[in-house]
């Protein structure tokens, strides 16, 4: 992200939205809303109006386990390295403003918006986690129970532990730690899909991970099925099972807590051992491995450029197989989890695939389409709108004096025709006549 | 379909290839019905 920054002719808006969206390949129209950070560019970064700053927020980066500044920087690498200050948390002290050498605070600064011409776009919208329902799996009622994000966050160095493990009820290093997989996926009441293999290896590498700092510890994965599938993959789980992390294949059944120790007792049965029978075991910490979906907002984003979402409710691609880059719409791609869970790998392999897609149309200065195009007879058209509302590339507007076709959208597939109660739209090279004919032909025969 | 799975149908059937079966419109299987056609299928 920082040499994306360096790089010249590269523009980067963080803290910003799209607003709208309109136009065509070659010619969309984009207007984003900068939000204002109430710092000017002229901040570098230098952390003194943090320092001074007396009002406190949740930290976001670090999943809300520590606190920040009302006035900070986003996260270490943020780009720009700038300060900016949460309005909500800030009490107008005017302390920060007063410390600034740059004189870089500006409390009535506003949203300023920005309007750009755009060839093509990339839609990579990314993920979020899923949230499990409250004393879903003990989620979000005991304690020690704590999401796979929240996990990351604490063993990494730059994280609100420093990279030591502890629990949240007491600050103890845990000793019996326990992922559990497949949380709000593969569930036929939640999210039916996997997430592509993900979480399994979060939880894999997360386990070796502690294993490698506390070798005393513990490590227990909770499975319906490692999905392993990948260059490497498989000798990844091979090697963490040989170094000693247990893995069960099972449906955990129910989470109970000691009130007093607030341990973890966990109700399973070994699927793979059903002579067992339900067993009652007994961990500190329990991880909840968390499915992958959309992110929230992606309902506004999909509204301002008119894309589909598939069933999962990831963005739809043209074809999942044939093209799982390209939208319906020319010009508009999907990158990475915008499309629907994917690792790293996947992702950079799809991000790249889009920018190919982009470049080869991008690169010619003519954008050919077939004239196999909806024609509209506007002497004919009531303007009733059936077209508009059947279209599925929203390639036709209705407007005063009947319904136009934009010929770029426009995939020629005659929806809008067929729909038609006037009979005033045809579609070029296949016209009614055309078929009338052949029926004809072939009834004749016999 | 048919074709490249060398799938055997009998000869009384005619294929009339469209671009989409949204294309297709009531008239033009009244129209079949009409000259005599016993059945339609909309495939795609």
């Amino acid at each position: 992200m920082l040499e994306g920054a360096r790089t010249k002719g590269l523009n980067i808006y963080t803290y910003s939205e799209v607003e709208d969206v309109e136009g065509f390949v070659g010619n969309f129209n984009v207007k984003i809303r900068k939000r204002a950070r109430y710092v000017t560019s002229d901040c570098n970064g230098c952390g003194s109006c943090m320092d001074v700053c007396p009002a406190l927020g949740a930290d976001e980066f670090n999943e809300g386990m520590n606190s920040r500044k009302a006035i900070y920087v986003a996260f270490a690498q943020a780009v720009p390295a700038t300060a900016q200050i949460d309005m909500t948390k800030c009490i107008k002290c005017g302390l920060c403003s007063n410390v600034c050498e740059l004189e870089a605070v500006d409390f009535d600064q506003e949203d300023e918006i920005v309007e750009l011409e755009i060839g093509s776009i990339v839609v990579a919208t990314g993920w979020d986690e899923y949230v499990p329902p409250k004393g879903y799996l003990g989620y979000n009622e005991y304690p020690n129970i704590i999401t796979q994000m929240k996990l990351e966050r604490m063993l990494a160095p730059n994280g609100p532990t420093v990279g030591h493990l502890v629990r949240p009820s007491d600050k103890e290093t845990p000793k019996r730690i326990l992922f559990i997989q497949c949380v709000g996926s593969r569930d036929l009441t939640k999210n039916t899909y996997c997430s592509s293999g993900v979480c399994c290896m979060i939880s894999i590498k997360n386990s070796k991970l502690i294993k490698q700092h506390y070798p005393e510890s513990e490590v227990t994965v909770a499975y319906m099925d490692i999905r392993a599938a990948g260059k490497d993959y498989e000798e990844y789980f091979t090697s963490s099972r040989k170094e000693g992390i247990r893995y069960i294949r099972t449906n955990i059944s129910r989470i109970e807590e000691d009130p007093e120790t607030h341990n973890l007792q966990v109700i399973l049965q070994n699927t793979l051992r059903d002579s067992l029978g339900l067993q009652k075991m007994e961990y500190d910490l329990v991880v909840l491995s968390c499915a992958m979906v959309p992110p929230t907002g992606i309902g506004k984003i999909q509204n301002i450029l008119k894309l589909e979402t598939s069933q999962d409710g990831f963005f739809k691609e043209f074809h999942s197989r044939l093209n799982p880059v390209d939208t319906k719409i020319p010009g508009i791609v999907l990158a990475g989890s915008s499309q629907g869970p994917k690792s790293i790998a996947e992702s950079i392999s799809q991000g790249r695939a889009a920018a190919s897609s982009l470049a080869r149309l991008m690169s010619k200065d003519k954008f050919k389409i077939k004239l196999i195009r909806a024609i509209v007879d506007k002497e004919k058209c009531a303007e009733c709108g059936l077209c508009e509302l059947n279209c599925p590339y929203n390639a036709i507007n209705l407007v005063k004096g009947g319904a136009e076709v934009d010929d770029i959208l426009c995939r020629g597939c005659g929806t809008c025709l067929a729909n038609c109660p006037s009979e005033a739209i045809t579609l070029r090279y296949y016209r009614e006549p055309q078929y009338e004919e052949q029926i004809d032909a072939i009834l004749e025969e016999t | 379909m048919a074709g490249t799975i060398r799938a055997q149908y009998p000869a009384t059937i005619r294929p009339i290839r469209i671009n989409c079966t949204g294309r297709v419109t009531p008239s033009l299987m009244m129209r079949a019905i009409g000259k005599g056609a016993d059945g339609i299928i909309v495939a795609g």
